[in-house]
């Protein structure tokens, strides 16, 4: 997105926007790991404690995750990045002329 | 230069508060996406360690690049669709 014909005002406001969303995301990030290796760990409820099998796959769960996380997002940064270059690439290529 | 800055308030057009409310909508809930697809597709269940190994490595860069490709066929086909 182009933030270039915005003024400091408005950049200052859809910054704190920003910084709202990721402190919901990160909450969202956290709820969300514990449901998945909840999920993907504890399966046996003929006890109510943690067993030790399904400790250590809550912490290799939380390990990976992490790790996935990390390098999902440096692709989709990425990615992104092709994306817009293209978009801007494509746009300047229709300004010419009107559009259709 | 303060006169440049400090000088009467500048008004926020919320047009352009919208638009970048709506991309960052965009861009964040198309990235929790990817993110869910992806681990399901690429990570098996059993967490036999807490690393990636290098077929989920592999798999992750290859499920990320596929899920753009889609989302361009798809907004494409829309596209002509709608016209």
């Amino acid at each position: 997105m182009d933030f270039s014909t915005f003024n400091d005002a408005e950049r200052a406001h859809i910054q704190r926007l920003i910084e709202q969303k990721q402190m919901r995301d990160f909450m969202k990030f956290y709820t969300g790991l514990v449901e998945r290796c909840f999920n993907d760990c504890v399966n046996d409820f003929t006890s109510k404690a943690l067993t030790t099998k399904e400790e250590t796959c809550v912490l290799r769960c939380t390990e990976k995750f992490i790790k996935y996380n990390e390098r999902i997002s440096l692709r989709f940064g990425e990615l992104n990045q092709e994306l817009m270059q293209q978009q801007a690439a494509t746009a300047a290529q229709q300004q010419p002329g009107a559009n259709p | 230069m303060s006169y440049l800055y400090g000088g009467q308030q500048q008004t926020i057009n919320p047009q352009n508060v919208a638009m970048a409310e709506q991309e960052l909508e965009m861009v964040t809930d198309t990235f929790q996406r990817i993110v869910d697809s992806c681990y399901k597709k690429c990570i098996p269940t059993q967490y036999l360690d807490g690393e990636l190994n290098k077929g989920e490595s592999v798999c992750i860069d290859r499920c990320a690049a596929k899920f753009f490709k889609v989302n361009e066929k798809v907004g494409a086909a829309l596209a002509q669709k709608s016209q």
